[in-house]
């Protein structure tokens, strides 16, 4: 009985082996790391610490996702690609040290992010510099693409920067459009946190509210680094105002809608795709029913790429939730990974000497469907697929009331 | 390297090395079982033949449970084999469904078009393109603007269907019904259409650019200017 028993327990660790065997080498193949040839970098600068670290780490796990995915299918042959991640603490300094520490590894041959327009700012000379490509996910501010007198004469300043989300440009006319239209509200409240992408979504939003008849009841800016926004949230009380409109992110919209609606405010706190995220709601509390936010690209659910990259992602078992920007961030490696690809085909399947510049310039002409839709830039470098969705909270949820295409 | 990593020996499964004068055991552990019993007769056999039987007695005690584990391997591996091949496949299962017709749509602006001289005043027309790229086909079962002093029709008036692959010029016109009730140099005005497929209804916004955002103000004031009137575009 004995010697029957150890026979079985011998066949069944064979059996055990040898499909442990199989898992093995499938494994070998996910990782990607043995298929030899040549290692190329995709650098990723976002906030990966402090408030926004949410939204920094949804990029940078999306990013990890592309370089994964693209080493599975061995999607540029000879390739193998790996991410390096950096934290600019949404810090513009932050970043621009990032960005030289990027362009020192000659193994980077593109770059993801960085999440905040400010940051942007910092990098993006030092990138063109060195003619290494850098494509962010969430930038919204027209500036970094248009130059700063964009809405008068729009001229491209660097020929590395691109972007997959949409400009402030559209989002906060768009959020003007729908708060005159659709939720019928006359008179707004504006603030702004005085940085960069904040008070360009503000500026952008106010003027087309105004065009359309709104008026502004009053403006404030804010100290990010302040929580106390009580003072403020007595003058929005007081100012009659039936919505405010904040230009800013969710670690100080949160607190800014609670202490509004706490001063007796009982009016939505509306904003752009900075406070599209699930920790506003746990910052702004249960008040923040009926809070609006715009933000890029249609809701996941409508789009059947976004799925599949859904699936995949929660097969990773990231511990960071993807947030506003994965898909984005899932597009803006692919877009890098099929230039390295156009490189390397172009070259008798080899990365030439000079491939910084060559994948810069083949950047331009990428095409692809990626999660997000049609991914492709046009001549300053932006997304053409402009896409926006106004969210609403219920139920302590985001949940989508309305999306548009821009076409122009 | 694709390695089969060692099977850690449970109880009783070393390998049952032949008997050599020179076998050692690791740390003094020798194996224990049958093993033992064959070496211990082995050991004394006299004679070259007596030998070759315990030899062959162990041998095939040895090819026996070989063979038996080997078979019950494969009847495992046949089994797993089987189960593996009938799993169920998704994408077998069901087939995919079909898009949501706001992500095939797409409503270009082409330019100003002529009104008909009858027109009421304060008419004017558009040229609109919309396409739809795949999936179903798509019925447009609505198509609006925003402002509440601005009336408008379309041509082919909705509801009106669209097959994928294929596009179709739309008129859409305008009418100033109250000035006060319509922003003169709207930045980004959309259109909002109401599409239906088999996957679903959606209303979706078209923001048509800045050339229709001109083109609509330059109407309207015109339209609402002291000497109007009459229609535009003519």
């Amino acid at each position: 009985m004995r010697q029957r028993s150890l026979i079985a327990i011998t066949a069944a660790l064979s059996a055990g082996a040898l499909t442990l065997t199989a898992c093995g080498s499938r494994d070998s193949d996910d990782k990607g790391s043995d298929s030899g040839g040549t290692t190329v970098t995709i650098g990723i600068d976002a906030p990966l610490t402090g408030d926004l670290s949410a939204l920094g780490l949804g990029i940078k796990n999306s990013v990890d996702l592309a370089a994964k995915t693209a080493n599975k299918q061995k999607y540029v042959d000879g390739v193998t690609f790996k991410i390096e991640a950096l934290d600019d603490q949404a810090q513009p300094s932050s970043g621009q040290q990032n960005a030289t520490k990027l362009v020192a590894d000659k193994s980077v041959l593109g770059v993801v992010g960085p999440l905040n327009s400010s940051v942007a700012e910092s990098m993006q000379k030092v990138f063109d510099d060195a003619k290494l490509v850098e494509v962010s996910p969430a930038n919204t501010n027209p500036a970094l693409t248009q130059g700063t007198d964009w809405a008068n004469s729009k001229k491209r300043v660097y020929n590395s920067y691109f972007r997959t989300a949409t400009t402030d440009a559209i989002q906060g006319p768009f959020a003007a459009q729908y708060l005159i239209n659709d939720a019928k509200k006359k008179k707004v409240f504006v603030i702004d946190d005085k940085k960069t992408y904040g008070a360009g979504l503000a500026g952008t939003f106010t003027e087309e509210f105004k065009k359309l008849g709104g008026t502004v009841a009053g403006t404030e800016h804010i100290n990010p680094d302040s929580k106390d926004f009580s003072a403020i949230a007595t003058k929005v009380k007081n100012s009659g105002a039936d919505v405010v409109y904040y230009g800013g992110e969710y670690p100080q919209a949160g607190p800014l809608s609670k202490q509004i609606k706490a001063a007796g405010a009982k009016i939505p706190v509306v904003g752009g795709d900075g406070i599209y995220s699930a920790d506003f709601i746990k910052l702004a509390g249960a008040t923040a029913t009926g809070d609006l936010a715009t933000s890029v690209g249609a809701p996941v659910e409508e789009l059947a790429s976004a799925k599949e990259f859904v699936a995949n992602y929660k097969t990773e078992g990231y511990k960071e939730a993807y947030e506003a920007y994965g898909g984005y961030s899932y597009d803006s490696a692919w877009a890098i990974i099929e230039a390295v690809k156009k490189v390397v085909d172009d070259n008798d399947g080899k990365l030439p000497d000079d491939a910084r510049a060559k994948v810069t310039a083949a950047m331009q002409n990428v095409s692809f469907d990626g999660v997000t839709g049609k991914v492709s830039f046009d001549e300053f470098g932006d997304a053409t697929n402009k896409q926006l969705t106004v969210y609403a909270v219920e139920n302590g949820a985001w949940k989508p009331v309305k999306s548009g295409t821009y076409s122009g | 390297m694709s390695g089969v990593g060692p099977v850690e020996p449970g109880e009783g499964t070393h390998a049952w090395d032949a008997p050599d004068a020179g076998r050692t055991t690791a740390a003094g552990v020798g194996p224990t079982g049958p093993a033992d019993a064959v070496d211990a007769v082995d050991a004394v056999a006299p004679t070259p033949a007596a030998r070759l039987f315990h030899g062959l007695v162990r041998h095939r005690g040895a090819h026996r449970r070989a063979v038996s584990a080997a078979l019950a391997a494969a009847f495992l591996l046949a089994g797993g084999g089987y189960l593996w091949a009938t799993r169920p496949h998704e994408a077998q299962q069901a087939a995919p469904a079909p898009p949501f017709p706001s992500q095939v749509v797409d409503v270009s602006y082409l330019g100003e078009a002529a009104v008909p001289p009858d027109a009421p005043p304060r008419t004017f027309a558009f040229d609109m393109v919309l396409g739809v790229e795949s999936g179903p086909p798509v019925t447009v079962t609505r198509l609006t603007q925003p402002y509440a002093g601005l009336s408008l029709t379309s041509a082919p008036r909705a509801p009106f269907r669209t097959k994928a692959g294929s596009v179709r010029k739309v008129v859409i016109t305008m009418r100033v019904t109250e000035c006060g009730k319509v922003p003169k140099n709207a930045g980004l005005p959309f259109l909002d259409v109401t599409l239906r497929n088999a996957r679903a209804i959606q209303a979706h916004s078209f923001i048509l650019g800045s050339r229709y955002a001109h083109d609509l103000s330059e109407a309207v004031q015109v339209a609402c200017s002291n000497e109007s009137g009459h229609h535009q575009n003519t």
